[in-house]
């Protein structure tokens, strides 16, 4: 395990009895390897915090093990781990100002008084905070509380860095400005963190890979364009990207050596027989139904396609946001200029072949990608 | 002119919460109040509901003072950020409520309730209690009940804020057509720049008590009145270099990280003096080396937005600087590169005021970027 | 969520098992009390079995008291009554002045409503003692000394501030915007007051309602003052047991058991709101 910095093994988490209580965690296995800024991404009750927890060691796994840099840790008191964690919610000393709260951190180092002045400076400065560093942890507000949790761990030296949503009270624009410093600061020192968050955005803007997690289950763990391109499943697939991915029922037919995709609104998209996998191409016959799915980036006007009618064309500032009924529902289209459309206007769409994504409509797993098959 | 504000103040205590804000909207149209929190856009559309009263000023509604007219005899419908649904009456008794204080016949209440459920996707969901509703159910019935008295005016305080990312950007595309259709004169509150260009016919910017700027989407965007608007709009937020215009070889021109920049010559009148270089992320590409305004920069992150990549990089002073471009175009994601900016998608605002410097010919404008 | 031991759970059932025969002892006793004659209660030491008897409930039924001196009428039912009226009567009284003056104290802030808050509030400081002197003369004078009108009224000493505040905060925490949505949608002040701010405090004015009826029934001093023996409820009709050739333990404790048993029927049935309205409401007023 040279550099894997973290190793989850079948980890399971019960609230309550094992195998009675509430199963939390199921069965996760994940590697991280140092170095790597790794996000843990679902909704709410998705299981993530549980598992961050189990890694921070403020929750017991009811099975499976955790290795941290080299020594397996799951029956280890949270402080002998070695890591570092910033909380969600308000988790700072109240008593003493916000400058003692992030020197606190560094306070079992031998550093000397200015080296920590130094590196205080260094952290308030890229996380914005430098002027309330003098202030109550009580009067400053819940976003910089945030940021002054977050500064505290990352100023010490740890193994691992655990990051429990950092920036969900942020404004957007400084959540955006801020994600790229922190990155940096992070790649910089060869820092190895673990991000939970609900906002796949902060997922895809931060993790080098993202561990999409639903119902205590790791539904997919990989780097944020292999999940683009090659979402495991309908969840992944919808659940990450934003505008999120257009879907539609299609109906799968066998013609000449081709497997044909037809929508409703006359598109059509044919696929050679051959690059489908034999069961897959038989359970698409069988089934005849599938669920495509094309993210709105990758719908073009053209000229060559299906006709849609322009219901909603937003411009903002540095992209438009297009919206189309078309086969029943609605489609979706991003352009990165002022689209010159409006309300009302008969258009083609195009999809190329390469950019669709044919799910299975009972399981929800993903059958085969456009990029695949082309 | 359908509503009219004229010199509104209003204070709480010794807060002085609006200072002189004049407002008008026409028939029909929708107007945007965007700003930071506490910049009194909640406090705005409850004087114009009447459920406070202002300390001066006076307010219009299709003519009528309404000065003394309770909030029920303004025929107004009103949508809360927090919902603020009734939460002992089902999702029905809550959409019927304006039209039971019209004391209409029970089939025309019936009949009123059914459309807009259907219209809203909720009819499926009337009997239920609001707590048995979820966020955006009960999103779409405070909608449905605000609509349900056909309102001349209608009120929307951020209705799309307790709501998650997904549901924000459906209702982001399908909402303003709804409007339309109403035919109501809208004041929409928001503190999301998108949602404020989608929906506005005009954008009222707010923030200090009063009123910033007022404009079109593009007005806005294109031609921010200062700095304060210019950075309220546009995520990645615009770039902000201290710059001190010159006369130059290739005409008039700026330094950046240590390297001469052209600007539009119209800004010949700030040649001296001390400004502030205004630059969207969008507006900057990486180009080659030798492209004439090419400048050096230093990469340190790239973070995929929302079908975009931003860069963050540092100019050789050490100035930071935001680039937005397309999802997978090419780019370094870190190490030295050179960037450069079109001329007419450079803004100058003067340091001491924070104004944007407008160029004296109109030919420098700009139309559209990246 | 934490796995709890066997031994843990041990414990706690130890403890919690002594809190509870702390506080309920005093009551049990009496109730067993209330079965036995004086002679087994006053038997030294006390014996935990003993015969049951009905002969205390049964004399405060018919109203014959047996003492070792000879019978004693006393008016125990009448009393009873005294009490039920009297505290039903405060209640509703508390009620109807109360819940309209609480929604002014949570809704309209006018100049000097804190004040007038408070100083409703602090009439539950005082101690009874101070206000009685005065105003038996007054009553006196003015002829509601010794009438049910008279004891009610002052009743409101108790009953009011108790409404006043634990409604108020039930009021303030209803969220201004859901009443503005109200009005805005086309109902007028009054509409509003009783379509959503009556039935959304619902559950503060009942546990207001209900403890200013139990703390009603409770009082004694008032009444020991105010009322002759045809209008005295349970507390101070009690006295009657006390009587010259000694003390009827027997029928006092027969009393005590009567006496609470509605107001006990009523908290445990209401349990839920009252927490709530002396946790919440109160605190937050």
């Amino acid at each position: 395990m040279s550099d894997v910095m973290l190793r989850l093994e079948n980890i399971d988490k019960f609230y309550g009895a094992i195998d009675v209580g509430v199963h939390a965690v199921k069965n996760v296995s994940m590697d991280v390897a140092k170095g790597d800024i790794i996000a843990l991404l679902g909704s709410s009750g998705c299981g993530k915090t549980s598992t961050l927890r189990m890694i921070a060691g403020f929750e017991a796994t009811s099975r499976g093990k955790i290795h941290l840099a080299g020594r397996e840790v799951q029956n280890l008191r949270p402080v002998l781990r070695n890591v570092a964690m910033a909380f969600e919610g308000y988790s700072l000393y109240p008593t003493v100002t916000v400058r003692e709260n992030i020197a606190f951190a560094l306070k079992s180092t031998n550093l000397s008084a200015q080296k920590v002045a130094e590196k205080v400076k260094e952290i308030s400065d890229m996380l914005e905070i430098s002027d309330i560093l003098d202030r109550s942890p009580m009067s400053i507000s819940g976003g910089q509380q945030q940021r002054a949790s977050l500064a505290r761990a990352l100023i010490r030296e740890a193994d691992l860095y655990l990051l429990d949503e950092p920036m969900g009270q942020l404004e957007p624009q400084l959540r955006t400005l801020l994600r790229g410093r922190i990155k940096h600061f992070i790649k910089e020192r060869g820092q190895t963190a673990i991000l939970v968050t609900h906002d796949q955005t902060e997922a895809n803007a931060l993790g080098d890979k993202i561990a999409v997690m639903e119902n205590g289950e790791m539904q997919q763990y990989a780097s944020p364009s292999q999940i683009k391109e090659r979402p495991a499943n309908l969840f992944t697939g919808t659940f990450v990207g934003e505008p999120p991915m257009n879907v539609f029922p299609a109906t799968a037919t066998l013609a000449d050596d081709n497997i044909r995709l037809q929508l409703e609104g006359s598109l059509e998209l044919n696929y050679p027989k051959s690059r489908f996998a034999d069961e897959v191409c038989s359970k698409l016959i069988e089934t005849k139904h599938v669920i495509i799915g094309v993210r709105p980036y990758a719908v073009k006007r053209g000229t060559n396609g299906a006709k849609a009618t322009v219901i909603a064309n937003q411009w903002l500032g540095d992209q438009s946001h297009i919206a189309a009924s078309f086969a029943n529902g609605t489609i979706v289209l991003v352009e990165h200029d002022r689209a010159a459309v409006s309300e009302g206007e008969d258009i083609v769409i195009e999809i190329d072949p390469s950019d669709l994504h044919i799910f299975d409509p009972h399981s929800g797993d993903a059958l085969s990608h456009g990029r695949d098959l082309v | 002119m359908s509503l009219k504000l004229t010199n509104i103040t209003k204070s709480f205590k010794d807060d002085l919460v609006l200072n002189q804000v004049s407002l008008s909207v026409e028939k029909g149209q929708t107007l945007v109040l965007f700003g930071p929190s506490g910049a009194g856009k909640t406090v705005l559309l409850r004087l114009i509901a009447g459920v406070i009263e202002p300390d001066d000023g006076t307010i219009e509604i299709d003519g009528l003072d309404m000065q003394g007219v309770e909030a029920e005899h303004r025929g107004i419908g009103m949508a809360f950020q927090n919902f603020a649904l009734f939460p002992h009456m089902d999702a029905h008794a809550n959409i019927a409520s304006p039209l039971t204080a019209r004391k209409q016949t029970k089939d025309a209440i019936e009949a009123g309730v059914q459309k807009l459920a259907k219209l809203l996707k909720i009819d499926h969901v009337l009997s239920h209690q609001p707590k048995e509703l979820s966020n955006g159910q009960k999103q779409r019935t405070a909608l449905a009940r605000a609509l349900a008295g056909e309102p001349a005016t209608l009120l929307l305080d951020d209705p799309l804020r307790n709501v998650d990312a997904k549901l924000r950007f459906e209702m982001r595309l399908e909402l303003p057509r709804l409007l339309k259709d109403q035919n109501a004169t809208v004041i929409y509150v928001t503190q999301d720049y998108k949602e404020a260009m989608a929906f506005g016919d005009t954008i009222a910017v707010m923030s200090g008590h009063g009123i910033q700027q007022v404009g079109t989407p593009a007005d806005i965007y294109l031609s921010p009145g200062n700095i304060e608007t210019a950075r309220l709009f546009g995520d990645p937020v615009i770039n902000l270099l201290d710059v001190r215009p010159e006369k130059g070889a290739q005409g008039l021109q700026v330094q950046i990280s240590q390297t001469p920049v052209s600007i539009a010559e119209g800004y010949s009148n700030a040649v001296d003096t001390d400004c502030i270089l205004g630059i969207r992320p969008e507006a900057l590409r990486f180009v080659d080396k030798d492209m004439p305004g090419a400048f050096p920069v230093i990469v340190e992150a790239e973070t995929p937005l929302n079908e975009k990549t931003v860069n963050l990089m540092r100019t050789v002073n050490g100035r930071e600087l935001m680039l937005s471009r397309p999802a997978g175009s090419p780019g370094p994601s870190e190490g030295e590169a050179y960037i450069a900016v079109n001329t007419s998608d450079a803004m100058l605002f003067e340091k001491t005021t924070g104004n944007r410097i407008e160029p004296l010919h109109a030919a420098a404008k700009s139309g559209d970027s990246a | 969520m934490e796995q709890v031991s066997t031994l843990e759970r041990i414990l706690r059932g130890i403890a919690i098992s002594f809190v509870i025969i702390f506080f309920m002892f005093p009551i049990l006793w009496i109730f067993l009390m209330s079965f036995q004659t004086n002679e087994t209660i006053l038997q030294v030491p006390p014996q935990l079995f003993f015969e049951p008897t009905i002969v205390n409930y049964e004399g405060l039924i018919t109203g014959q008291l047996e003492t070792a001196a000879g019978s004693l009428k006393i008016e125990f039912m009448g009393n009873l009554f005294n009490s039920l009226f009297l505290s039903t009567a405060a209640v509703i009284v508390g009620l109807i002045l109360g819940v309209p003056a609480a929604y002014a104290f949570a809704r309209l802030k006018f100049k000097g409503s804190e004040d007038i808050a408070f100083t409703l509030l602090s009439f539950r400081f005082a101690p009874p003692l101070l206000v009685l002197l005065p105003l038996t003369i007054y009553f006196q004078k003015i002829g509601l000394a010794d009438t049910y009108v008279g004891l009610i009224w002052v009743y409101q000493l108790i009953v009011l501030p108790l409404i006043l505040w634990i409604v108020r905060g039930y009021f303030e925490d209803i969220p201004a915007d859901i009443e503005y949505a109200y009005r805005i949608a086309g109902h007028g002040f009054w509409s509003t007051f009783r379509k959503i701010a009556l039935p959304l405090a619902g559950p503060g004015i009942a546990a207001a309602g209900l403890l200013a009826f139990i703390f009603s029934w409770n009082n004694f001093i008032f009444a020991l003052v105010l009322a002759s023996a045809d209008k005295q409820p349970v507390t101070v009709g009690a006295l009657a047991f006390i009587t010259a050739s000694g003390i009827n333990y027997g029928q006092i404790a027969a009393g005590i058991v009567l006496s609470i048993a509605p107001t006990f029927a009523l908290a445990m049935y209401a349990q839920r709101y009252l927490v709530e309205g002396l946790s919440l409401g109160a605190v937050k007023g």
